[in-house]
């Protein structure tokens, strides 16, 4: 992502955390969250550093802090709500249809007693009460990057994890 | 009686079904038997989940592991972000019994328990070790001579890395094997091995700048002159296929290169039709190619 976005800098991000200056620096969100965790840097890194395996845990310390992009907060709404990330729709349900499938598939979308069990898991873990916390800012980044875009709508939200 | 369990995940049921159609079909001629994972969730997704809460994400991919153990079976994904999750999960549950009794405190109060007994495979790395690019070609009715780019994807890659796989040890040729057992030639080009762009919960937090990657790797595939794109993901396909419109929207390019799940290609070949395996179901048009394999 470092060569798309000049900005990234994953080395930056560990330097920070390491520094302990993450508490004081906003711009530390979202950029964390950029990584499509490729895992290129790490498999070419000489001093074999495990980046992203840092950049998930800098990611789930700041989670844990509150700081969370709002797009990834309605992902891990679709997770509670349905059981996936990406949920069935009317248009999947009508593709299905025509493939002779059944309209919803054999996963907990078709399963009461399977979306009561995550529920279950995700009441326990404290996932629920952890991504409904206060969001950080993530409107407009120093690139002039708008997080959230005009055609940045809920049906790609719905298909973004 | 099967021994496999077909995890679909989200994106293949619920925005691809042609993937879901076209695994069961050449399962189906193949002679391989699949379970259905009746009440599976979300993997979950490691790119965020595994970002938000990593207990919660080995809690949910420990409930569906433990499902397929229940089935005796062992897991077989047709995602790479699945694979990872769920080859990561069992990988660490087995080898951590701290993790492990965390995870099946939570785990027995919904009925379950998490064994550690059975392993996960992605559908490209059974086919390549269990079933061999061989026995596949023999099951080509209607060989393909089309030209092809694959596009292993980072979870694919990864996970094979970390379990020590032969598959992934020097040249990496194992996808490209099935694809051209097919027919299809799989042709190189430049930076093969780069990511679509989509993974790690970017596609989410920032759209554009993962349209950037597809661009770039869209650009090195058009250069190549392929008739299509095949993965081996869903997450990536839809990166590709939908992710292509927005690329020329955005971007003011043209391309149109039609992006097939690896599935999808072996059930054409295998003599199914373009409409049984749901490969007219794209966002980006895929009528040259079916044109061509006429």
């Amino acid at each position: 992502m470092g060569e798309q976005e000049q900005t990234y800098k994953i080395r930056k991000f560990l330097e920070m955390e390491k520094l302990g200056l993450e508490n004081d620096e906003d711009m530390m969100v979202p950029f964390i969250f950029y990584c499509t965790t490729c895992y290129r840097c790490q498999d070419n890194c000489p001093q074999d550093v495990e980046i992203v395996d840092a950049v998930l845990q800098i990611r789930e310390d700041a989670v844990h802090k509150g700081k969370m992009l709002e797009s990834h907060k309605r992902v891990a709404q679709m997770l509670i709500e349905h059981g996936h990330a990406v949920p069935n729709n009317s248009a999947g349900k009508e593709k299905r249809k025509k493939l002779g499938l059944n309209e919803m598939p054999p996963t907990v979308q078709g399963s009461d007693k399977g979306l009561k069990e995550v529920r279950t898991l995700l009441e326990l873990t404290g996932f629920n009460k952890l991504v409904a916390g206060e969001q950080c800012k993530d409107t407009v980044n120093e690139a002039g990057v708008s997080v959230k875009n005009a055609d940045y709508d809920n049906s790609i939200a719905e298909e973004s994890t | 009686m099967s021994e496999l369990s077909l995890f679909l995940g989200c994106v293949a049921p619920n925005r691809y079904p042609g993937i879901e159609a076209a695994t069961k079909k050449a399962f189906s001629k193949l002679d391989i038997e699949l379970d259905e994972l009746d009440g599976a969730s979300c993997c979950p997704a490691p790119g965020v989940f595994k970002s938000f809460d990593k207990v919660t994400w080995l809690t949910l991919a420990s409930r569906n592991l433990a499902l397929s153990e229940e089935l005796n079976d062992d897991i077989l994904t047709i995602c790479n972000g699945c694979y990872s999750t769920l080859k990561d999960a069992n990988d660490e549950l087995k080898s951590n019994s701290n993790l492990k009794e965390t995870v099946n405190k939570n785990l027995t109060e919904t009925g379950h328990n998490f064994k550690g007994c059975h392993d996960v495979r992605h559908i490209i790395e059974y086919l390549s070790q269990e079933v061999g690019a061989e026995k596949i070609r023999e099951q080509v009715s209607d060989p393909l001579d089309i030209k092809v780019a694959v596009h292993y994807g980072c979870h694919l890659i990864q996970p094979l890395k970390e379990s020590g796989s032969e598959l992934v040890k020097d040249s990496v040729t194992f996808f490209d094997e099935l694809v051209e057992a097919t027919g299809a030639s799989s042709v190189d080009y430049k930076d093969k091995m780069l990511c679509c762009g989509a993974g790690g919960g970017a596609r989410t937090a920032i759209l554009d700048a993962t349209l950037k990657m597809t661009d770039k790797k869209l650009q090195n595939m058009k250069d190549a002159d392929v008739d299509c794109i095949v993965n081996a993901c869903p997450f990536c396909h839809l990166q590709f296929d939908s992710g292509q419109k927005d690329v020329n929207s955005k971007y003011h390019k043209q391309y149109e290169i039609p992006v097939l799940h690896y599935t999808q290609l072996l059930g054409l070949a295998m003599g199914f039709s373009p409409e049984e395996l749901g490969v007219d179901m794209n966002v980006t048009g895929t009528d040259s190619l079916i044109e061509k394999i006429k």
